[in-house]
């Protein structure tokens, strides 16, 4: 690839105009997700190369306007202003003209090379309205392609613009919106003291003029650092006055309202709409999804599905999937001779790696099932009938989407809170979705009941525990927001976007990015943290035991019992050996030191070592102690830890739901505390977050067991 | 009056925006500014927030967003006819009858 032939474009656009079904149309299977520098933006970018160049595709973050409202706006402004595309794509809704115009006429003040992908032709075509293009490129002041990215047409004629554009032989003047007057005239004003400043070359003297009359926070402590902040101040201040004096306005909103002007001129100039009236599909589905009485329960019922897609689809390949790892620990156990390497490969690295994949498929039908709902347009519509509810306890409507996403694992959910603008109501969603019980606290639960009460009296009890988690999360969300999160929550003023039928390319491709996402933020985390829990669940050995190990299996192997008594002796042998050595390592001994915090919840050390080595996924507290409690079995037979923990009498109900309590609550695994990190930027929230979780499930296990040996 | 007072079904034009910063440039940035004629379609489930339907555009906003946006009635929904109708832009884009 020859230099120079390299165009960078962006694509530009409302929220649901359709630009990322453009992008995916224009560049295939091309494309990778990041972040933009510096926030927790995803930065979608694809390539494509068409007639000798490569062009490189930025997909921004879709925004109604270039004053930023929230992180994504920031960015896509940002990256507008600064980085500079070669082009940028302004993607607009053809049949929602009107208000999709408003970016546009932004461009046109930001003078950049822009050109406009008149987007679902097709439905335009199909509702009858009829756009004069040649006349709305002479207002607009740049080249209109009509497409559909739905039907991929008017895809090259787009790319030959873009090249175009690019050589800079456009044929098009670029025309300039123009203000009332009055305002004008402070335009002009300031545009002329900031257009000699060096330090502001960057940008465009006249849309940093139109920004400060605007009340652009941003644009506003760019300028004030430099000395022509003076002048441009007064200018301001006389704009103020002049719009009061004159239109008994602001700038502000007179600027506003100049852009409509234009946008509703050129509306009259260069569109007609049929006549005739006729109630989308969107109002039909509406009626039932959102009515007043059926609203909820149809919520209700979604939310429902999405937990069947997720957990009765997935538990068989989940079976599957442990199959097959357990018969490639069996396979590779023969193959590793050396005792050491062979517990790294097959406790730490096979059981690490395996924790991670197997949650995979559970995780990739969340999201499958979740993208569907985003892409269909439900799921602003669930914000919108749970809004009320949500906010009672100080989160927003948006909130609700990570809290049944830590349904299933924490991880995805954490990052899911990324559509919430207000930094606090982030914080505070983030901080209450370990207490949503994923799914890999479920094994501890399903032992635990199936082991202490009748199976129809352990769904219940299940379902008890699962309400309790969502009561301490919207407890703690409102504490909070009422104390130190306290600050204006995030309004809730937000599109509901007509319905669509996603493709199922988009979703699946939406679902792969979130998984391989997972995968790679996951799995580096719990890798690391699994090989930690192995290192400090088997070292320091001890030797001793090591050296009985070995005369005891002389011992019995050369005695004169038969085979099936020997092989029982070794195993029973192995266990006691095992969970002697497990006592004796760190873990082991954290588990001791701990026991006097724990007993009067009415966990002895052995529940310890499980609640330490549970930190590094949930699922971990059910085989360590199956692990522990073969000590003293003799029976050798296959180890049913549900009847051994029922016949153990340390073990009681009551001991059976203050444990469950505290699986629940406690601190949730190395991954998630990670990943919170990340998501959070610092780590005194977590730590905070680390002591307060701790707390609140040693005092709701406390109160639990108590009151259950009091009942029993 | 305020948009927050308005009943389902009601049609109505902004005359101000008086809601604190951040939100008026929200809503005027949605494209409901001075002069813009809407209509009110449903309150949600719960009683929070409402919708409405302007320049094809599906709006969600909680009543207390809805304060700070003071309109102007336009007609009661039974008197709705023929010429006044027809001048409404709502129904030019594609919306409810």
């Amino acid at each position: 690839m020859s230099e120079g032939k390299e165009i960078t474009i962006a694509l530009a656009g409302n929220p649901n105009c359709g630009k990322s079904s453009l992008f995916n149309a224009l560049t295939g299977a091309q494309q990778k997700v990041g972040n933009f520098s510096g926030v927790t933006v995803e930065k979608h970018e694809g390539y494509i190369d068409y007639k000798g160049y490569r062009i490189t595709v930025v997909d921004l973050p879709g925004t109604y306007s270039l004053t930023p409202y929230s992180p994504e706006e920031l960015v896509t402004r940002a990256y507008l202003v600064r980085e500079r595309p070669d082009v940028v794509v302004n993607v607009l809704e053809g049949p929602n003209l009107e208000r999709n115009l408003l970016l546009t006429t932004q461009l046109m003040e930001l003078e950049v090379d822009f050109l406009v992908a008149l987007n679902m032709m097709d439905e335009v075509e199909e509702k009858g309205i009829v756009i004069d293009i040649k006349q709305l490129q002479q207002l607009l002041g740049c080249h209109i392609i009509p497409v559909s990215a739905k039907k991929k047409s008017g895809l090259d004629a787009l790319l030959d613009h873009i090249i175009r554009v690019s050589q800079k032989e456009i044929k098009i003047k670029k025309n300039k919106l123009f203000f009332t007057p009055s305002l004008e005239a402070s335009v002009d004003k300031i545009t002329a003291l900031l257009s000699n400043q060096k330090e502001l070359e960057l940008y465009n003297s006249r849309w940093l003029a139109i920004k400060l009359l605007e009340n652009d926070r941003e644009v506003y402590q760019e300028v004030q650092h430099y000395p022509v902040w003076v002048k441009v101040e007064l200018a301001l201040q006389e704009a103020l006055r002049d719009a009061e004096r004159q239109h008994d306005s602001e700038p502000e909103m007179l600027i506003t309202e100049d852009r409509h002007a234009f946008i509703r001129g050129a509306m009259k100039e260069c569109v007609r709409q049929p006549g005739e009236v006729k109630a989308t599909v969107t109002d039909y589905i509406d009626m039932v999804v959102l009515n007043r009485v059926l609203g909820l329960p149809v919520f209700l019922l979604v939310v429902w599905s999405i937990f069947q897609l997720t957990f009765t689809l997935g538990a068989p390949i989940m079976g599957a999937l442990n199959l097959l790892f357990g018969t490639l620990a069996s396979h590779l156990r023969p193959l590793l001779p050396n005792e050491m390497l062979r517990s790294i490969a097959i406790d730490g690295v096979i059981a690490g790696v395996g924790g991670v994949l197997v949650f995979l498929p559970n995780i990739v039908l969340l999201f499958i099932g979740l993208s569907f709902l985003e892409a269909s347009g439900y799921m602003a519509r669930a914000a919108f009938v749970i809004d009320r509810l949500m906010h009672r306890f100080g989160l927003h409507g948006k909130s609700f989407i990570p809290m049944i996403t830590g349904f299933g694992c924490s991880i995805p959910a954490i990052m899911a809170t990324r559509t919430l603008k207000s930094p606090t109501d982030r914080l505070a969603t983030i901080m209450i979705i370990p207490f949503m019980s994923c799914g890999a606290k479920l094994p501890v639960y399903v032992l635990l009941t199936g082991a202490f009460f009748a199976p129809e009296v352990a769904a219940n009890v299940m379902f008890g525990i699962y309400f309790l988690g969502i009561a301490v999360g919207l407890w703690t969300a409102w504490i909070l927001k009422s104390t130190i999160l306290k600050s204006d929550s995030e309004p809730f003023v937000m599109e509901l976007p007509p319905y669509r039928w996603p493709t199922l390319s988009s979703v699946l491709f939406q679902a792969k990015m979130k998984a391989l996402m997972y995968l790679k933020k996951a799995g580096t985390l719990i890798l690391g943290a699994v090989i930690i829990i192995w290192a400090i669940s088997n070292y320091p050995r001890n030797e001793a035991l090591d050296a009985q190990l070995l005369a005891e299996t002389a011992r019995i192997a050369s005695s004169a019992a038969g085979d099936a008594e020997k092989q029982a002796e070794q195993k029973k042998l192995e266990y006691q050996v095992n969970s002697a050595q497990l006592a004796y390592s760190l873990a082991g001994r954290a588990g001791m030191v701990i026991e006097p915090v724990i007993r009067p919840l009415g966990f002895d050390w052995r529940i310890g070592i499980a609640l330490v080595t549970g930190l590094a996924t949930k699922e971990v507290v059910v085989s360590t102690m199956g692990t522990i409690y073969s000590i003293g079995k003799s029976d050798g037979e296959s180890v049913d830890l549900k009847s051994i923990i029922k016949s153990d009498p340390a073990f009681s109900r009551a001991t059976a739901l203050s444990l469950m309590v505290f699986v629940l609550l406690y601190l949730p695994c190395v991954a998630t505390l990670g990943v919170m990190k990340k998501e959070v930027g610092r780590w005194k929230p977590v730590v905070l977050y680390s002591v307060y979780s701790l707390s609140v499930a040693w005092v709701l296990s406390f109160a639990v067991y108590r009151i259950a040996l009091f009942m029993q | 009056m305020r948009l927050s007072e308005l009943q389902v079904g009601d049609r109505a034009e902004v005359t101000a925006l008086k809601s604190e910063s951040a939100v008026r440039r929200r809503i005027m940035d949605m494209g409901l500014i001075k002069g813009t004629s809407f209509k009110v379609l449903r309150v949600a489930p719960l009683g929070d927030p409402i919708e409405i339907f302007f320049k094809g555009l599906y709006l969600a906003l909680r009543k207390n967003e809805a304060e700070g946006v003071l309109v102007r009635k336009v007609g009661e929904p039974s008197e709705l006819v023929g010429q006044q109708e027809l001048e409404e832009p709502l129904l030019k884009s594609g919306g409810r009858v």
